[in-house]
């Protein structure tokens, strides 16, 4: 099963696009629950995502230099069960 | 170590603590997949602070809580259910879905809607706690607030009313070292919060709030002056918030060796050891334990996302109070 996951609302300022720094976790690698795969730049702060299933990273749907707006898809994660 | 408590208020006092961080954990992935609107601010690590005080209280003692009021909820007596709900916005929501994350509370359960003004719940438990004093009934007031809100002027007004009316109130000091992203050292002189209280002429006493029994056998000290008519109390309760202040805050601010130091010292962790060397569970146990919670939680969250929201007819409910009828 794949699970899809999101831009978290992170913004401290409604309707702006956060920023993707590095990928931490590529793709094909195997990801825990709560591990971070992802810094992104807020306006405020640098911040680091968490997957939300352990699995295997299937795909990175963003790349370094990108705004994305909250709610856009950002990474799937192929989880074994 | 544990006392003469009984084993099963022992294990209790463990499950309630699990079941906090685990639904503090549960929630913050619920807002990372976006299931969840709106930012949250959470209380891992400070799980003991809110079990310890409340379970030293009578269920209908009240407490008045934060906007990092989740595990003081839970620990009062709050089902998993209606904080869900409650999170997701369902009129069977702790607060009818108007509340929120900020604003949990349960009347009947004795705990006052959570008030996400910094202070602003102090002057209200001393009020509670002079009406239960002027009603002449056995109840007393523990009321919830960070080291953040011991510099506002409604901290040092209510104090002193209630040292000077001797009310039955035990304020309770979560002090874990930050108002948001502000150390303690930078807003005060005196960082033993607990001195303030001598200077309205009642007493003060700072415990290991990560240590569940300590902060539980403070509370009932505490609880029993108020009852006896010589409160109030104040309990500064020395804790470590394992996580941002908000879910946009990555903590920056606190130093790598600090956090360590904290999170060896985490309550939950030391609890269950303290349990397995008495004998009254081992790690096979305190493994089901947390397995049993983590299921409990997961099948709270597929009711609570398909729980009925309220309707438009629900707008002006709740608003103002019922007249009463003589």
């Amino acid at each position: 099963m794949q699970v899809k996951m999101k831009m978290p609302d992170l913004s401290t300022t409604e309707g702006t696009d956060i920023a993707i720094l590095k990928w931490v976790v590529g793709v094909g690698d195997p990801v825990e629950r709560g591990q971070v795969i992802l810094e992104v730049e807020t306006d405020k702060a640098v911040q680091e995502i968490e997957a939300i299933a352990t699995g295997t990273l299937s795909a990175q749907m963003v790349a370094p230099g990108d705004k994305v707006p909250v709610g856009e898809f950002i990474a799937a994660i192929e989880v074994s069960k | 170590m544990t006392g003469g408590n009984q084993p099963e208020f022992l294990l209790g006092l463990l499950e309630r603590m699990i079941e906090i961080r685990e639904f503090e954990d549960g929630v913050k992935f619920l807002f990372l997949e976006g299931a969840m609107p709106g930012t949250i601010h959470q209380c891992q690590g400070q799980e003991a602070t809110a079990v310890g005080v409340c379970s030293a209280l009578a269920s209908d003692d009240f407490i008045t809580s934060t906007f990092r009021g989740h595990g003081h909820a839970l620990a009062k007596g709050l089902s998993v259910q209606e904080m869900l709900d409650e999170l997701f916005g369902a009129a069977s929501g702790c607060a009818g879905g108007k509340g929120g994350s900020m604003h949990m509370g349960n009347m009947d359960k004795g705990m006052v809607p959570a008030i996400a003004i910094v202070a602003g719940g102090i002057p209200l438990a001393a009020g509670m706690a002079l009406s239960f004093k002027l009603e002449n009934k056995p109840q007393i007031v523990a009321c919830f607030f960070g080291d953040g809100a011991v510099a506002e002027g409604a901290f040092h007004e209510a104090v002193n009313m209630a040292a000077l009316w001797n009310l039955p109130v035990i304020f309770v000091c979560e002090n874990n070292l930050y108002g948001a992203s502000t150390r303690i050292d930078q807003v005060m002189k005196n960082t033993r919060i607990a001195d303030r209280a001598a200077a309205y002429g009642f007493e003060g006493e700072t415990v290991d709030g990560n240590d569940v029994l300590a902060v539980h056998e403070a509370t009932r000290r505490a609880a029993a002056q108020c009852r006896a008519g010589k409160g109030p109390y104040l309990l500064e309760l020395l804790t470590y918030r394992r996580t941002g202040h908000s879910r946009r805050d990555p903590t920056h601010y606190q130093p790598k060796d600090e956090k360590q130091a904290w999170f060896a010292r985490d309550p939950i962790d030391r609890f269950a050891a303290q349990l397995q060397a008495d004998g009254l569970i081992d790690a096979e146990g305190v493994k089901r334990l947390r397995a049993e919670v983590t299921k409990r939680f997961e099948a709270a969250v597929e009711i609570a996302k398909h729980a009925t929201q309220p309707t438009l007819a629900d707008l002006e409910t709740d608003v103002f109070a019922e007249k009463e009828v003589a």
